[in-house]
């Protein structure tokens, strides 16, 4: 256990909390009166893929609503705000995504522009990803390997931490306290500081804590189990910027994450105990037109059951390194604007786990890529291109072109059409290689055309109503999909073709009066994933079927009324039924979850906060897991959030 | 004429009137409740059920008449007076439980839970109202997969309670029945050598034991009164009386192939066997195929396949002697059951569940 890193033990951290002294020792000088420096020259740039994804569908998730999922994790904000599939196997317990009905490893999951998938399983266990974690959240749909890279294949979930250049120091508390012995406590400092030399800093600190005991007071419900679980999740985010006005900007964010989940915990000989650990610290240098970026990632997992003191252990550092250019032309009389951005990373990885039979494995990935950018008029394209090199592996370069056209670009109304074409790739998961006997290391590179095509409206007939439209259909066929096949005693083969279809649709309506605000939001999808090819005697009973665990139907609302700052919210999430067996032979059934929050600012003296109170699961649904468990019932939790 | 129409009238009435007030036929009447294992963190096992005239099994029985599915793998079933057992092994440590269901209906009539059964593998008859389960209790990790002893839940189906549990060794298996004793196999790679010896009547340990030498399970008692044990691609033909070993005879000559799903025919003259490796040659693919021997041969030969196929599962139906066999594509699709008629014939394939790996006959 020596080699582990806890947030307790870990030397990171110890240097985090001198650090954290340093600033509170010098917290008196920033009591005194500064005068704020302009640094409006100064763009923030680099981490975001966006700009050069032209064509292409992104959702925000606004920071109103994802402050209400404060508490929660990344699988709660997701399920409930997009059309994402989460595929859950209880509360606490691990959950994975289905992205346009890919798999869980075709997700690429960004933090700050950098890939934070768990490298020995190529996906993130979203229950594991607090949104205390981060400032941004925005979910970028289809293909966008030119862009992001691997495991971008259904689509990206972008993280991101923003600094608040305010000069001052603002600190915050929230504590949660629910249904089944559940508590939760958070806190955070933000501050920032000018100087007269031009530089100006900013940072934040925050620490949480959630003890999440899921004490149920029963073992069954309605014929299924609640499956006794409990998950201890703490971690730190510490974050500093620094920039001056010749527009450089460095940064250092840093995340440590400890997950500790014990099924039956009881249960002395029968419990089984998850922990995963995740250091990420980065540190990036930013002009205008260059960024330099440094990162080291470590991901630990340890797994054990009954007794807990010799656990099957796997860790995972990544180190990189990645600089980008950025060039700009104004090419004629219209204004047309080319602008085109080049970079390489590099990337370390040494592994080493339990199950590839203990020893080192080291391996490095290399990527250069070239985006470009061109706004002409109504006209915005992307036209990019990316390669990878991974050592024994041979990715396919990438190629992607997209365009937006400003249809119609009036003051009230606004039409956007958008089509995109990409190909995308993903590096095989370093368990999917390096399994003792069930990898397989000549594994060949999944190879993905996403073709998609959407609009988005805009209308505002007045300064109150505001109505929003989005609509997108995409295909997205995925070649030598690897699969653990149990005709070879689960060995992992590029065997399958997958052909992902869909549509989705999103509307936003909002009314706003001088106390009032009401509005909501609705989304639909439609998703329709099979397996396409014949490679075996029983295969004629799966091909075509429905993608397991990917629901056909799913949609969400949400939906709020709010009197000044008094805001009481209804999200519903609804789902059709989700196949557990290849050939659509079993399923789970479907459900609708309904959570309502009501929301209400108070004051004492210098202390202002809200107070939130939360029904889940409002009308007694049963939903079921993958282990098919029901989750539970009915449940209530208040949090407390004071700033001062 | 007219007074005879009337009484014939009145006859047919009164005859579909007794009629109604009968009890309606089962369902389950002959044919075989396939045991469908399901996949192991899915806790979606099942029992599914083909008549024996029919070609199409009807699915989750137990789901159809309680409107809710038995939440675990499905490891064993039995019938015992009137009752049915349903073993069922959940993924989740406390989860495991025996549904008791009314046999003709499925309806459920009693749950047995943790931790009085905990990894149950094999349910036996062994008396009127008595049923004995295997239980592992709980295991451990990959490294250490079996710290606990196994037990051996003694079930009342009068009162449907665990009246007692019989300490034994570790990963208890398999049960034969002679007379008034009770035999138990141990699972691989729990370090036992002898097969356990328990006292019906005491319900207690019974010694000696029959040491083996190795881990082995007892498969039945054939048509001359013997025990045959199968350890380590061995069967051993004991005397259940004197507990004394026989013979041991090797199966097969392959290096790598060994023997499952071992089962007698009805006549006890012969046992069937899937024989069967994962060829590192060809990226671990399971290859094999199925055999029999009779009793009286003097060694067990692979050389000429009984059906030139591999299974998961063998069962041969005591009436007709048909031999039934699960196909298990995968554990995330639905296998089939293959009927083959006693001299090796093909009958036909029937759809079944999640891993078809056990028959229970009617």
């Amino acid at each position: 256990m020596s080699d582990d890193f806890t947030v307790g033990r870990c030397p990171v951290f110890r240097l985090f909390l001198v650090g954290l002294g340093c600033l509170c020792l010098s917290y008196p000088g920033l009591a005194q009166p500064f005068r704020p420096v302009s640094l409006s020259a100064v763009t923030v740039r680099g981490t975001a893929p966006e700009r050069f994804l032209a064509g292409q569908k992104v959702q925000q998730i606004d920071s109103a609503m994802l402050a209400q999922f404060r508490f929660q994790t990344l699988a709660d904000a997701l399920a409930m705000t997009t059309p994402l599939a989460l595929k859950s196997y209880g509360d606490g317990q691990l959950a994975t995504v289905s992205f346009r009905g890919t798999s869980a490893n075709h997700t690429a999951v960004l933090w700050n522009g950098v890939n934070i998938n768990q490298p020995m399983t190529g996906q993130s266990d979203f229950s594991t990803l607090p949104v205390v974690g981060f400032d941004r959240l925005s979910v970028q749909f289809g293909a966008s390997a030119s862009a992001v890279g691997s495991d971008a294949v259904g689509g990206s979930v972008l993280l991101g931490s923003t600094p608040d250049w305010r000069v001052g120091v603002r600190s915050s508390v929230g504590i949660r306290a629910g249904s089944f012995q559940n508590h939760q406590v958070q806190g955070g400092v933000r501050y920032g500081l000018s100087q007269k030399s031009n530089w100006q800093f900013a940072g934040n600190t925050a620490v949480y804590q959630n003890q999440l005991n899921n004490r149920y007071g029963s073992t069954q419900r309605r014929g299924y189990f609640l499956e006794s679980a409990e998950t201890r999740q703490r971690g730190l985010i510490q974050n500093l910027y620094a920039r001056n006005q010749r527009s450089q900007q460095l940064s250092l964010t840093t995340w440590l994450n400890d997950n500790d989940l014990v099924v039956s915990p009881r249960d002395m000989a029968g419990r089984e105990r998850t922990r995963t650990q995740a250091a990420r610290i980065l540190a990036t240098y930013e002009t205008d037109r260059t960024t330099l970026k440094i990162g080291w990632l470590r991901d630990v997992l340890d797994y054990a059951k009954g007794d807990f003191d010799n656990p099957s252990h796997s860790r995972t550092d990544q180190f990189l390194a990645r600089a980008e250019r950025e060039f700009d032309w104004t090419l004629n009389a219209r204004n047309a604007r080319l602008t085109f951005r080049t970079g390489g990373q590099w990337a370390h990885y040494r592994t080493q786990v339990d199950g590839y039979g203990g020893q080192l494995i080291t391996e490095n990935r290399q990527d250069v890529y070239a985006l470009t950018r061109l706004v002409a008029g109504r006209w915005a394209v992307s036209a990019n291109l990316r390669q990878a090199f991974v050592t024994r592996f041979s990715p396919p370069l990438t190629p992607s072109l997209g365009a937006d056209f400003r249809a119609v670009d009036r003051a009230r109304t606004s039409l956007t059409a958008r089509a995109s074409a990409g190909r995308s790739y993903r590096v095989p998961t370093l368990n999917e290689r390096y399994w003792r006997q069930l990898g397989n290391p000549g594994l060949r590179p999944e190879s993905g055309l996403n073709l998609e095509a959407g609009l988005l409206a805009r209308f505002q007939p007045n300064a109150r109503l505001l109505l929003t439209a989005d609509v997108a259909t995409y295909r997205n066929r995925i070649d030598d999909w690897s699969y653990w096949n149990p005709d070879y005693g689960y060995r992992v083969e590029n065997l399958q073709l997958v052909v992902a279809r869909g549509f989705e649709w999103a509307g936003t309506a909002t009314y706003t009066t001088t106390h009032w605000q009401i509005g909501g939001r609705l989304g639909y999808a439609f998703t329709r994933s099979s397996q396409e090819r014949a490679y075996g005697l029983y295969v004629n009973d799966l091909i075509g079927k429905q993608l397991i665990y990917v629901p056909i139907h799913s949609g969400t609302a949400n939906a709020f009324v709010q009197y000044k700052k008094t805001r009481l919210t209804a999200q519903m999430l609804a789902v059709s039924r989700r196949y557990v067996t290849f050939d659509n032979s079993q399923f789970l059934p479907g459900y609708v979850l309904t959570n309502l929050l009501l929301e209400a600012p108070f004051r004492v003296g210098v202390v202002r906060g809200t107070v939130q109170g939360q029904v889940s699961n409002v009308t007694d649904a049963l939903v079921l897991n993958v282990k098919r468990n029901a989750l539970p019932g009915r449940s209530f939790s208040i949090n407390l959030n004071v700033s001062f | 004429m007219k007074n005879q129409l009337i009484f014939s009238a009145l006859i047919a009435v009164l005859v579909s009137a007794c009629k109604v007030s009968d009890t309606p036929p089962s369902p389950y009447e002959a044919g075989a409740y396939i045991i469908n294992r399901g996949n192991f963190s899915d806790n979606n096992g099942t029992i599914s059920y083909i008549p024996t005239s029919s070609s199409t099994a009807q699915t989750d029985i137990f789901n159809l008449v309680n409107l809710r599915p038995l939440t675990g793998g499905v490891q064993d079933y039995a019938e015992v007076d009137g009752k049915g057992l349903i073993l069922v092994d959940n993924s989740t440590a406390g989860q495991d439980k025996i549904e008791i269901v009314e046999v003709g209906t499925f309806r459920s009539l009693a749950t047995l839970a943790a931790p009085d059964i905990e990894n149950p593998r094999q349910i036996l008859r062994v008396g009127g109202n008595k049923a004995y389960v295997t239980c592992w209790g709980a295991t451990g990790s990959f490294a250490n997969f079996y710290p606990n002893a196994g037990y051996i839940a003694v079930v009342s189906l009068t009162s449907n309670t665990v009246i007692k549990r019989i300490p034994v060794g570790k990963g208890p298996e398999q049960m034969t029945l002679f007379e008034n004793e009770v035999f138990v196999g141990y699972t691989d790679g729990t370090g036992e050598k002898a097969i356990t010896v328990i006292n019906l009547a005491t319900d207690g340990l019974k010694t000696p034991a029959i040491d083996i030498g190795t881990n082995g399970n007892p498969v039945g008692i054939d048509a001359n009164g013997k025990l045959w044990v199968y350890a380590n691609k061995e069967m051993i033909r004991t005397n259940p009386q004197s507990k004394a070993i026989e013979a041991r005879l090797k199966v097969g000559t392959h290096p790598s192939k060994s023997p499952s799903s071992i089962v007698q025919s009805p006549d006890k003259q012969q046992f069937y066997f899937v024989y069967a490796f994962y060829d590192a040659a060809d990226n671990y693919k399971r290859k094999g195929e199925t055999y029999r021997f009779k009793i009286a041969d003097a060694s067990i030969s692979s050389t000429t396949p009984f059906i030139n196929r591999l299974f998961e599962g063998l069962g041969v139906d005591p009436k007709t002697g048909n031999i039934y066999a699960g196909v298990v594509p995968s554990y995330k699709q639905a296998g089939y059951v293959l009927r083959y008629q006693p001299d090796g014939k093909l009958i036909d394939s029937v759809r079944a569940e999640i891993a078809p790996t056990k028959f229970v006959f009617k």
